[in-house]
């Protein structure tokens, strides 16, 4: 644990140094920030508790929506409907949990696609508070210590703490008691009720701090991007694209998740801008030699090697 | 002696069928009760509803005077009981001693103290050596044994062995039967499914034999094996 958490505070050294460095690659930085927290948040659930959500753009969205309508219309700071949208989240992970976690197999995940449906569909006909399939505009911000908030140096601070925070979570969780709940209830359920463990208890814990975390990133999304529409925020594109990035990574991993976001979201920028309209076709082909060559994902690949090697040195010596 | 764990009227259907029909047990501290009977007699039917893994139609389930019948499996767990499967069921992406350390949680909430009776029981197991190893790389007598490692660390007033002695080789087999007497010889009451008729008759204080759900006899292991209803239940008549 102490060596992943000084890997993290060596990486967030240099992540406080790169905008001095990178001035002009801030946006692109923030998107793979971004996507390493809401990866890596979404990993408790997808992947140390092995329930695949592919409804995450869900508190993406929270996070979004309630930081832009906060401001624009009760002119509440980010801070606090951040705050709300993790409560917010978290009880509707409850809730949603609640009603599907009794569903094995596939059954969880497909439902999860209904919950962003839903909250798409409200977000486009509530327009009193959502401006509907317009969306809303984020005009005007506080002002924090002087910090411009819509600079996007300060928005690449943000979603370096974001990430740094989630990250710092799962190092600290994949070595306590709960950590192992996780892990055994996505074993084995039985084998885990025989071991004390109340699986559902435990899968409603992981997916209401997944929800959480996820909405206080979505939060910062929406600060980033200062333009909410319903049908990009609350997209199965971006929910698949979440769980796509921890599972290229690594599931159940601590850095697999952010790994997987420096390769897709780094890459995908890079094809978009080489490569024009091929790089979809790239994207796929890389997408593919994962799943095939890399069935664990790239850290957990690697993660696994290093063990049995270790294992093979322990058990000649 | 006085009862750890008593069940009675124990009947549990499957739709129409009665896979145990009112089926009784108690068992003492320290007490080894076997479970036998041919195939299909519901032995680990009847197990799994004490243990809380299959819904039952009608009975009563005390452990320690405290009705758990309407408690689910981890609840019963938490008061005191362990069990093993049929089919070893190892965390598989986990190491062995990460496999034992889930259930050592359960009493010692710090790691450092769970780690170190998870170490205990794998030493009392004869798996210390392998404790860094995946659980998916045991081979089928150490998948046993870390069963029972996981069953044991939970601290268990009852244990449920369900046919760990199966597919062993004779000195596995002998060394399980050690085992399982060091274990009574602590005070754990054990329950046991087994098929394996050596370790029963050596090890039982007292035998229930099933046969199509239904308990058709009872006693110590020589009574049993020489009562007629048992032999005819194994053999068939003709």
């Amino acid at each position: 644990m102490i060596k992943h958490l000084i890997g993290l505070g060596v990486l967030l050294a240099v992540g406080i140094a790169y905008p001095a460095i990178f001035p002009n690659n801030l946006t692109i930085a923030i998107s793979v920030l971004l996507f390493a927290g809401w990866a890596t948040s979404w990993d408790l659930l997808g992947g140390w508790n092995g329930q695949v959500s592919l409804g995450h753009a869900s508190f993406v969205g929270l996070g979004a929506y309630f930081v832009a309508i906060g401001q624009s219309q009760f002119g509440l700071a980010p801070w606090w409907t951040m705050a709300m949208a993790a409560v917010f989240a978290a009880i509707l992970g409850y809730f949603w949990g609640w009603l599907t976690f009794s569903l094995r197999g596939p059954y969880f995940s497909l439902s999860t696609i209904a919950v962003a449906e839903i909250l798409r569909l409200i977000a486009i006909n509530e327009e009193w508070l959502t401006g509907g399939a317009t969306g809303v505009f984020l005009a005007t911000l506080p002002e924090p210590f002087g910090i411009d908030l819509f600079s996007r140096t300060a928005q690449f601070y943000m979603a370096l703490a974001f990430a740094a925070v989630v990250v710092a979570t799962v190092i600290v969780i994949s070595r306590a008691q709960f950590g192992y709940q996780l892990r055994a209830v996505r074993e084995d359920e039985d084998s885990a009720m025989a071991a004390g463990i109340d699986p559902t208890a435990t899968k409603l814990k992981a997916f209401m701090l997944s929800a959480a975390l996820t909405s206080i990133g979505g939060g910062i999304y929406g600060v980033v991007l200062a333009f909410i529409e319903p049908h990009v925020i609350f997209a199965l594109l971006l929910s698949v694209q979440i769980a796509l990035t921890a599972i290229i990574g690594g599931r159940g991993t601590i850095w697999g998740p952010s790994v997987g976001a420096l390769v897709l979201i780094g890459a995908g920028e890079m094809f978009r801008t080489t490569f024009a309209e091929a790089n979809m076709l790239i994207y796929g082909i890389l997408i593919l030699i994962v799943v095939l060559f890399l069935p664990r994902g790239i850290v957990g690949e690697l993660a696994r090697r290093h063990i049995r090697r270790l294992y093979a040195k322990r058990a000649q010596s | 002696m006085p009862n750890v764990l008593r069940a009675d009227g124990i009947t549990v259907k499957f739709g129409g069928v009665t896979a145990v029909n009112n089926v009784s047990l108690s068992l003492g501290s320290g007490e080894i009760l076997g479970l036998i009977g041919p195939n299909g007699a519901g032995k680990t039917t009847l197990f799994n509803a004490v243990t809380g893994f299959a819904p039952m139609h009608s009975g009563t389930i005390t452990l320690l005077n405290k009705d758990i019948t309407a408690l689910p499996a981890f609840k019963r767990t938490r008061l005191g009981f362990g069990r093993t499967f049929q089919t070893e069921r190892p965390f598989e992406e986990l190491t062995v001693l990460e496999n034992v350390l889930v259930a050592a949680f359960l009493t010692v909430g710090r790691r450092r103290e769970a780690e170190r009776l998870a170490m205990s029981v794998l030493e009392q197991v004869g798996l210390a050596d392998r404790a860094h190893q995946p659980a998916l790389d045991l081979n089928l007598a150490r998948r046993r044994r870390l069963e029972l490692a996981k069953a044991l660390a939970v601290k268990p007033k009852v244990i449920f062995l369900d046919e760990i002695m199966a597919g062993l080789n004779p000195p596995a087999l002998r060394e399980m039967i050690a085992f399982v007497r060091s274990l009574s010889a602590q005070g754990l009451a054990v329950l046991m499914v087994e098929h394996i008729m050596e370790a029963i008759i050596e090890l039982s204080d007292h035998v229930i034999v099933l046969a199509s759900g239904e308990k058709i006899a009872e006693g110590t292991p020589q009574q049993v094996t020489s009562d007629e209803r048992v032999i005819e239940a194994y053999l068939g008549t003709d």
